[in-house]
């Protein structure tokens, strides 16, 4: 690079602030819209923090996991036991510590708990997992979210079970939910670009590394889980105070499949990938639930059979991963655009 | 001491269901590297297929009200055709895919059943009476055994039996031997790897079914996401028993079957909720302590 | 009999064949002969089948094998014993050498073949019943080159028989597959290491380094060995380019 330093920072920074730019426009051209699409914009900046926060550890280590979704989960409980009117909780969630049933907290504070719960669990699973790769890794998270699933919906004291936890202020809308996305989106980027992250990330791309256990590549591995357990933790704590009300199956195989596909529809190689595969995912969940509900042709209304979202999605899914391996963006960041053409083709993708 | 006799004999019937449908999932690991989460939707896809497909409540049995020595064969073929059809269109193209993509393939193989079985008979569970003659139970000393669990256990070893007899004097039961072991190096010595994939796709089909039928004349429920929990222990058990190793699978499904019954059994009331979350741990436990299982296989090492 | 032509593999970021071809006639010895790494075993597994070349051509009497895969390249007649033996561990001598009758239409003969084969192993017929995995280093090399034969291979290819072997079992290794080659009418082509051994028995020697055949000629003008000892470790211009190349 022979430019000055001033242009090659704004170079560096180019994909994320595109990327801002893109999720920008998207919550501002939403927020004019009804209540409807205010409801499915501020689901989808949720849905982007997930992903981002689950791109940021298998994106970079090149470890699957099926256990984010659990981080969300407690995440989103941690939160709701902060922000519910105490006099629920004294009736309804016994086991709680007396700081948690006694008193009510601000929505930030009950974010941040979320996020840090999240985090600390994601720190005592991953010391004892993070040396495991591959098969046996992935097997690992997936009993991760089968023991959360477990604990969170058969807790009666302390999670209301399978009564619910009624009655969290519904504080989140387009715009809350996208000022978290952009700051997922700031964390995930910074991550990949550090020491940490390249590290990670070629220790990905060799095989030989990847596969190791050596004691540097285990605890930068670990730093990236506990961030991206942070994050998903927070959206969590988000996607409370959007539904208002919290049950443990919410937190289950249906989540996980519908946030692994969008990684995967984007491509899990890079944080432009896991943007699209966000807002392409859910273009075509919508327009198929869209169908389902029915489509006025004529006298007639013509709609899909309930389950076609869902079919839909396996389905494009199962596309992407046979006909387009890494996704839709390749594994690639948004390209500078200010490169003459002829030498684009030589510009190293990050 | 008749307590005691009692649990065992719930853990060997749990035991063996487990067990088959670790077979079934160990069987696909072994030869394509594939943790098959759609193993559970086989199974849901065998109970599914006896009923008459409606959004009804009660199931009214179709195919279920046949003759055994009919019904039996043709549910076994509609599952099989279901597991070869998922071959033919995901994993075949992704053969050279990495373990983990196999896995969220699979991911989505599973979840497309879900709900195309949701499609057609509802989302809402539904009870269906399947052999329902067979739960009597038999008297043996103080013991009071149902029939359907004796048959269980029977059905099981039965069918452990016939494939180990398969592996073992068969030449297709050979090849898939050689297959599970070297996959290349069995095609460099001739065998077709797709017919072999296809095999075993087909027997972890007949494993799934034999499933289907014990499960749900036991259990007399169906939903669409019926075989999950099934197929989640039986991920336990071959990852207990050790990826890769029938036997293990097999010893992993006892034990697995044995933990459960006791935790129900001697877990301390409050704790009887989270039996599940017990078991997973140590999943978690045995994963960390010994990689490859009870029974380990040199394949897993290589493979992992 | 068989033509590679100019073909290229790539693993990853790493190119391992830039480019080789060579031709085997049918009844020849042909050896190919390179270090660690030069590309011998990317070549034979080319052949194979187990490997995919993104560019050039590989022929079998001129029908090219393209698109073919490994099993049906064993089915035409072409056999590979890959380096690093590849036994099946599990399986018994017996199964093991099964598994390579499987494919053969030729039902009726494969008794007789099996006889004939395992003469030339008596150290096998005698531990037949144990598993592959219980055998020394130098009887699953016996075991695996029976295992090839018995799927009547025309072309058999042998990656680095000698690896890890005392030099008397390599002999006897040499002198099986000279027997064999001898009942069975077989074209050989073999990867080696060293030369000193092969220029005895083969009739043309190819030597490859960096991915490239560096040298071609009959082992009767090599003899020797100073052409192949300046192609093999690539005094001179060509080590170079070759540095260049692998950065």
């Amino acid at each position: 690079m022979k430019s000055g330093t001033r242009p090659s920072l704004v170079r560096r920074f180019w994909p994320l602030v595109a990327l801002c730019l893109v999720v920008t426009a998207i919550v501002a051209l939403g927020s004019l819209g009804n209540d409807e699409l205010q409801v499915t914009i501020t689901e989808m900046m949720i849905r982007l923090v997930v992903v981002v926060g689950i791109y940021l550890f298998i994106g970079n280590s090149g470890i699957l996991s099926f256990g984010h979704i659990g981080f969300m989960c407690i995440g989103a409980y941690a939160a709701a036991w902060a922000t519910v009117d105490p006099t629920w909780k004294q009736m309804m969630l016994t086991g709680l510590p007396d700081f948690l049933q006694n008193n009510q907290y601000g929505f930030l504070p009950a974010v941040a708990g979320g996020g840090l719960l999240a985090a600390f669990v994601a720190l005592l699973l991953g010391s004892a997992i993070m040396r495991l790769s591959g098969i046996a890794g992935s097997i690992a998270t997936f009993a991760f979210l089968a023991i959360v699933q477990s604990v969170y919906s058969n807790w009666e004291s302390v999670t209301a079970a399978t009564s619910s936890i009624i009655g969290v202020p519904t504080v989140v809308g387009p715009w809350v939910a996208w000022l978290f996305a952009i700051g997922a989106l700031v964390l995930a980027y910074v991550f990949q670009i550090s020491r940490f992250g390249l590290m990670l990330r070629a220790s990905r791309d060799d095989e030989v590394a990847a596969k190791s256990s050596a004691v540097g590549i285990v605890k930068v591995r670990l730093i990236a889980f506990v961030v991206s357990a942070f994050i998903v933790g927070v959206a969590g704590a988000l996607y409370a105070h959007f539904l208002g009300i919290l049950t443990a199956d919410t937190f289950y195989l249906s989540l996980t499949f519908v946030t692994l596909a969008m990684l995967v529809v984007g491509g899990v190689g890079s944080l432009t990938g896991a943007v699209t595969g966000v807002i392409v995912v859910t273009v075509v969940v919508e327009v198929l639930r869209h169908m389902e509900a029915g489509v006025a042709v004529g006298a007639t209304n013509l709609h899909l059979p309930q389950g076609s979202q869902e079919i839909g999605l396996g389905i494009i899914m199962a596309l992407v991963m046979i006909f387009r391996p890494s996704g839709l963006a390749r594994g690639r960041e948004v390209p500078w655009p200010f490169t003459p053409a002829a030498r684009r083709a030589k510009v190293p993708a990050v | 001491m008749i307590g005691l006799l009692q649990n065992l004999v719930d853990a060997a019937n749990l035991g063996s269901l487990y067990a088959l449908a670790a077979l079934g999932v160990g069987l696909l690991f072994g030869i394509l590297r594939l943790v098959n989460f759609a193993h559970g939707d086989f199974i849901s896809i065998g109970a599914y297929a006896l009923i008459v497909p409606s959004f009804e409540v009660t199931a009214q049995l179709f195919i279920g009200e046949w003759n055994w020595a009919l019904m039996i064969p043709t549910v076994t073929l509609i599952v099989v055709i279901v597991a070869l059809i998922s071959d033919a269109l995901v994993f075949q193209p992704l053969r050279r895919a990495s373990a983990p993509t196999l896995m969220i393939a699979s991911f989505a193989v599973s979840y497309v059943i879900q709900n195309g079985i949701l499609m057609i008979y509802g989302a809402r569970p539904k009870a269906a009476n399947l052999w329902s003659g067979l739960d009597t139970p038999i008297l043996l000393g103080e013991l009071r055994v149902p029939l359907l669990q004796i048959i269980t256990i029977g059905v099981t070893l039965a069918l452990m039996v016939a494939l180990t007899l398969f592996l073992k004097q068969t030449r297709y039961g050979v090849m898939m031997r050689a297959a599970a072991e070297d996959f290349r190096m069995a095609q460099y010595l001739g065998v077709n790897g797709n017919f072999v994939i296809g095999l075993a796709f087909a027997i972890s089909g007949i494993l799934a079914t034999a499933v289907s039928l014990l499960y749900l004349s036991q259990t007399g429920t169906l939903a669409p996401t019926m075989g999950v929990p099934l197929a989640l222990f039986a991920f336990v058990a071959t990852v207990i028993g050790g990826m890769g190793s029938l036997l293990g699978a097999v010893v992993g499904g006892f034990l697995v079957g044995f933990i459960v019954i006791m935790l129900q059994a001697y877990l301390p009331e409050d704790l009887r909720p989270f039996r599940d979350a017990f078991a997973f741990t140590f999943v978690i436990l045995i994963l960390l302590v010994r990689p490859s299982g009870i029974v380990p296989t040199r394949a897993f090492i290589e493979r992992v | 009999m068989l033509d590679v032509n100019d073909i290229h593999v790539t693993y990853g970021r790493l190119r391992a064949l830039k480019g080789v071809s060579l031709s085997v006639k049918e009844g020849e010895i042909v050896c190919l002969i390179g270090p660690n790494g030069a590309g011998k075993s990317t070549t034979l597994a080319s052949i194979a089948g187990g490997v995919t070349p993104h560019r050039g051509t590989i022929s079998l009497e001129g029908k090219p094998l393209a698109g073919v895969g490994p099993e049906g390249i064993a089915r035409l007649g072409v056999s590979l014993v890959p380096e690093g033996r590849h036994v099946f561990g599990a399986l018994t001598v017996a199964e093991n050498l099964r598994v390579a009758t499987y494919m053969r239409k030729d039902r009726s003969a494969i008794a007789a073949d099996y006889d004939r084969v395992l003469a030339l192993f008596p150290r096998l017929q005698e531990r037949i019943g144990s598993p592959g995995g219980r055998l020394s280093g130098g009887e699953q090399q016996m075991l695996v080159i029976a295992r090839a034969l018995l799927t009547k291979p025309r072309l058999l290819l042998v990656d680095e028989p000698s690896l890890g072997l005392a030099p008397k079992i390599v002999d006897q290794v040499y002198d099986i597959l000279l027997a064999a080659r001898k009942m069975e009418g077989l074209t050989l082509l073999i990867n080696e290491q060293s030369s000193h051994r092969i220029l005895k028995h083969a009739d043309r020697i190819y030597v490859i380094r960096g991915g490239h055949i560096q040298l071609h000629d009959t082992a009767a003008n090599l003899q020797d060995g100073e052409a192949i000892k300046r192609a093999y470790f690539g005094f001179g211009e060509e080590a170079a380019i070759d540095e260049e190349d692998a950065a």
